[in-house]
């Protein structure tokens, strides 16, 4: 009988070690500590955008989780979300001029910490964290009439919560890609622009202008250190240093077909990819496709997926292909898991127009 | 030969002396034929709205009116903003307006903006329940709203007022009424009215709990002009004219993200009748322009409408019997002429016809027989044959009590609009025409209490479902499809009482209704997921309540409405809450002479609800408005009593 309450009392007092050791652990708390988080654009004009969230144990999704914790919606459109350390933004796109703004939210549990509205950011587009206190965001401005001149990059200071300087880029910026100390700012297909613009992010300054034949998408960079870009029916290869294409695989050469969605493997040694097009019913058709990185030349005959998705990530932890379906803007879209192989594992409703995931 | 309405006007819950400005007083006889629609309309439910809350909603638009007095739901972008209405859980393209028996719905839009309705524009407004397209043509899938001129009693009677709001808004209306006999053949009538509100929207908070209030701002302005030539040889000669102008600007201070609405309208027509034929001939000119940040060179768009109609009316009369045929026939050619920006050609005209028979049996003295047909034509296609038959049987009537059992099959359909047929690229020339049957059964009660009470009390079932519902598909890219079905199915409750004893009236108005409005059809793979759900911003329920208490010539008013909360995707995933809003009125006319003042103020907004727009921004909270009417009448008004 002593006996067991000794080992009672060791157990008990092991256990409280244990505990206040968890306890001085500065691990981090919230519902939201680790997971996917979706971002939904919603419909335009309704301004209902949202960030789902789900684990990736789950097969169901919570649809809203920034109107749960704070009771009060996001109010527009979602461009992106990005998090580092415990802060995480969000890029928010009114249909009315005056309301885009960056909501600044805690990444672990949500909880909105403030936010930079107009002028500073205006039309956002794309977002990346740089260490634990910087953010750039690309901006179309205000764009009234489309002409898609007044673009920029805002960097901004995480721990000020300011716009600390824009970096004019006209043509639409759009894609961000970081590495080692450059910002690569792509452009959207129907902005005009041909370039890729490299930012120094010591001195946020642009450090070169890459001219290429088409609009450019900068993918990222894969394990061997190059850099990707979509630019058309093409993927290219880029030195990230001297700048040079090394590699152009065209997609196919049915030019009425679009490539887009890109994204690497868990590995960086693939690259999935969506090309589509629209039928004579307006109707957007296509599949999912890869190629490795040292592919001589993009096999779009076998797709990996038999389908086109309005959103297309990898989670970097399993690997598992994030798939996202819009079936249209009034109504909850869906995220699709497959394994990189193409094989379907669930399906999970979602909010309105799902458009990437976010991995946490 | 004539058909005699009792329009139970103001008189009966308003003084004389509050109600001197009114044009309808007491028991007056309306002699209807020719114009007006509502006759042949019989089994379906009608609703007018009487004068004096005509007055009281005089500076506003008409959707304040409707929104408190039926169950019409609105699709509002925000103050001053774009409202749609959804009438009977239906689209917005599924209520027909008719200004003087004319659809104003926007040719190219196919509805209107009731933003842009102020009520100064009409003297009259019924509105019209449940498909009435046998007898008004496109658009009357979920109603009809009618909006008339009625030509105003003899002498000079001349008004000016001004109403100040908060958030530095203003409404001001000048207003002349006139009528001569010059001799004892002709009598000469006219009305002329201008209008200028400035909604600047200076809202004293930019946000409520966390939403932003969306700036705007709204210039309208307008001018009314009616003619009424009556002989006493049975001949009538009216003409009408109305301007309007409606200028929009989304967050004006935002000098590049700025958004410019501008929709103006220029309605005429000019109606003849001659003992039992009548003609009318219209041309409507509607101008939207729109732009953003640079305001100097919007988009432009024009559509004419030049509408001509010829219908005569037939009558027998079984002496026997005591019953009676009457037969309206009629044909209408519309003439349009497009010219948009957005469209593949830069001019498109197109011509519709209709042709029309509308028939109202006296069958006995205790049922009331409507039979209606309607064939459309349209360049390139043809709408459907339209038919409807509706029953009125009176299954009580004693002196202080009365019970009447309506019903009402019928069928309906909406032409495309311009748009949907022309716009560039997303449009579809060869859209079908969407087509309903609305069936539906009523039952109206009247029950006289004594002299001075009595308590009305209407209660109606609707089942409408409405096929090729076109759809500016998204999953393909905008393109506009047939591609719903949707079932509309209700119940209307509507109470009214009125207490008029001595000095004092008092009266309650109370409405109800349930509506399922819902998606049949299965077009795409994940449409499983929207059969069967509600429609967006259609609310299950809703309900408003109006009561007021008058002594003499003050009176107080308190208005509420409630509606549940309303869906904003069609799988029903995501809502908007439910609100309640109320309002507080109280006025007073002072007479001296031939003048007199109206003073009213009120309370818009009274708990301060807190409400959000389809926009998802908020709306704002509790407001003030004072206006003052200041009056000249030459002489008293005529009084007519029931012969």
């Amino acid at each position: 009988m002593k006996n067991q309450l000794t080992r009672l009392s060791a157990a008990v007092f092991v256990s409280l070690v244990v505990w206040s050791c968890n306890q001085s652990d500065p691990a981090p708390k919230g519902d939201f500590v680790s997971g996917v988080f979706v971002i939904n654009e919603g419909n335009f004009s309704q301004n209902n955008g949202a960030i789902s969230y789900l684990t990736r144990e789950q097969s169901t999704a919570e649809a809203d989780i920034f109107s749960k914790v704070n009771n009060t919606a996001l109010k527009g459109g979602v461009q992106g979300y990005a998090f580092t350390g415990d802060k995480g933004l969000i890029l928010i796109d009114n249909s009315a001029a005056g309301l885009d703004k960056i909501e600044f939210v805690n990444a672990n549990t949500f909880t909105t910490e403030g936010s930079i509205g107009t002028p500073d950011i205006e039309n956002p587009r794309e977002i990346v964290t740089v260490g634990a206190n910087k953010a750039y965001v690309s901006c179309w401005g205000a764009n009234s009439n489309y002409d898609y001149k007044t673009g920029y990059v805002a960097v901004i200071d995480l721990a000020t919560r300011k716009v600390t300087k824009k970096i004019d880029i006209a043509s639409g910026p759009e894609n961000l890609v970081y590495s080692n100390g450059k910002l690569f700012v792509g452009t959207v297909s129907y902005g005009g622009g041909k370039s890729l613009t490299v930012i120094n992010t010591s001195t946020d300054e642009i450090l070169k202008t890459i001219v290429l034949d088409d609009a450019v998408t900068p993918i990222g960079v894969d394990a061997n250190g190059k850099l990707w870009a979509g630019a058309g029916l093409k993927a290219l290869k880029i030195n990230a240093d001297t700048y040079v294409t090394e590699t152009t695989l065209p997609i196919g050469s049915d030019a009425s077909k679009s490539a887009g969605n890109f994204v690497f493997s868990s590995d960086l040694k693939t690259v999935f990819f969506i090309l589509s097009y629209f039928d004579a019913n307006y109707v957007s058709h296509g599949e999912t496709y890869k190629f490795a990185i040292t592919d001589s030349q993009v096999n779009v005959s076998t797709p990996v997926i038999k389908r086109v998705f309005s959103g297309l990530s990898v989670d970097p932890q399993q690997g598992l292909i994030y798939a996202a379906v819009t079936p249209s803007y009034a109504q909850a879209g869906y995220a699709i898991r497959y394994r990189a192989d193409g094989s379907l594992v669930d399906s999970i409703k979602v909010s309105v127009a799902p458009t990437g995931f976010v991995f946490k | 030969m004539f058909v005699i309405i009792f329009c139970a006007g103001t008189g009966l819950f308003l003084s004389c002396n509050v109600c001197a400005q009114q044009d309808t007083i007491r028991l007056e006889p309306v002699i209807v034929r020719g114009f007006v629609p509502e006759k042949f309309m019989s089994g379906l439910k009608i609703q007018q709205i009487d004068s004096a809350t005509l007055t009281q909603f005089q500076f506003q638009n008409i959707s304040s009116l409707l929104s408190l007095y039926t169950p019409i739901a609105f699709k509002n972008y925000g103050p001053g903003q774009l409202n749609t209405a959804s009438f009977r859980g239906t689209s917005a393209s599924h209520a027909a307006v008719l200004w003087n028996g004319l659809n104003i719905n926007s040719p190219s839009l196919g509805q209107t903006d009731f933003s842009t309705i102020p009520l100064i524009g009409f003297d009259k407004l019924s509105i019209q329940y449940g498909s009435a397209a046998s007898v008004v043509g496109t658009d009357a899938v979920g109603g009809s709203i009618l909006l008339e001129s009625m030509s105003p009693s003899e002498g000079l009677n001349v008004s000016i007022g001004r109403q100040q709001e908060s958030f530095n808004n203003h409404q001001t209306q000048v207003s002349a009424r006139y009528g001569i006999s010059r001799n004892d053949n002709w009598k000469f009538s006219g009305k002329t009215s201008a209008y200028d509100g400035r909604m600047k929207n200076h809202f004293p908070y930019s946000e409520r709990r966390n939403y932003t209030l969306l700036g705007s701002e709204t210039l309208q302005r307008g001018l009314v002009q009616d003619l009424f030539f009556e002989s006493k040889n049975d001949q009538e000669i009216s003409a009408h004219i109305w301007l309007t102008r409606n200028k929009l600007i989304l967050t004006p201070n935002d000098l590049a993200g700025r958004e410019l609405t501008l929709t103006e309208a220029y309605r005429t027509m000019l109606r003849y009748r001659i003992k039992d034929l009548t003609v009318r001939t219209a041309w409507v000119r509607d101008i939207i322009d729109f732009a953003k940040g640079d305001l100097t060179n919007p988009d432009h768009a024009v559509t004419d409408k030049v509408s001509n109609r010829v219908e005569k009316d037939f009558q027998w009369n079984f002496s026997q019997s005591g019953s009676n045929v009457q037969i309206k026939a009629g044909a209408e050619w519309t003439h349009y002429r497009a010219q948009i920006a957005g469209y593949e050609k830069a001019l498109i005209t197109e011509n519709r016809g209709d042709f029309f028979i509308l028939t109202r049996w006296q069958a006995k003295a205790h049922l009331l027989i409507s039979a209606n047909l309607r064939q459309a034509l349209i360049t390139g296609f043809n709408p459907p044959f339209t038919p409807s038959i509706g029953a009125e049987y009176q299954l009580f009537q004693k002196t202080d009590y009365s019970l009447k059992l309506r019903g009402s099959y019928s069928r309906s359909y909406r032409a495309p609009t311009l748009n949907e047929r022309y716009w560039n690229e997303l449009g579809n020339p060869d859209i079908r025409p969407e087509t309903g049957w609305n069936k539906e059964i009523g039952l109206e009660q009247h029950y006289q209490l004594n002299a001075s009470q009595f308590f009305t009390t209407s209660l109606t079932a609707y089942h409408n479902r409405i096929k090729d519902w076109t759809y500016w598909n998204p999953s393909k890219s905008y393109h506009v499809e047939n591609l719903q079905q949707v079932l509309a199915r209700g119940v209307e409750l509507q109470m009214a009482w009125r207490n008029d004893f001595r000095l004092w009236k008092s009266g309650l108005n109370f409405g109800y209704a349930l509506n399922k409005s819902v998606q049949e059809k299965a077009y795409d793979a994940y449409s499983s997921d929207i059969i069967g759900k509600q429609l967006v911003f259609v609310p299950i329920h809703s309900a408003n309540l109006n009561a007021f208490l008058q002594y003499k010539n003050t009176r107080i008013t308190g208005q509420v409405q409630s509606i549940s909360k309303r869906f904003s995707t069609f799988d029903n995933s995501q809502f908007l809450n439910g609100y309640s809003l109320a309002n507080l009125l109280a006025e007073t006319t002072i007479n001296w002479h031939k003048t007199s003042i109206r003073i009213r103020g009120q309370v818009n907004n009274i708990a301060n609800t807190f409400y959000l727009n389809v926009r998802n921004n908020a709306m704002p909270g509790r407001s003030y408005a004072l206006s003052m009417v200041l009056s000249y009448r030459s002489q008293a008004s005529k009084r007519f009593l029931p012969k």
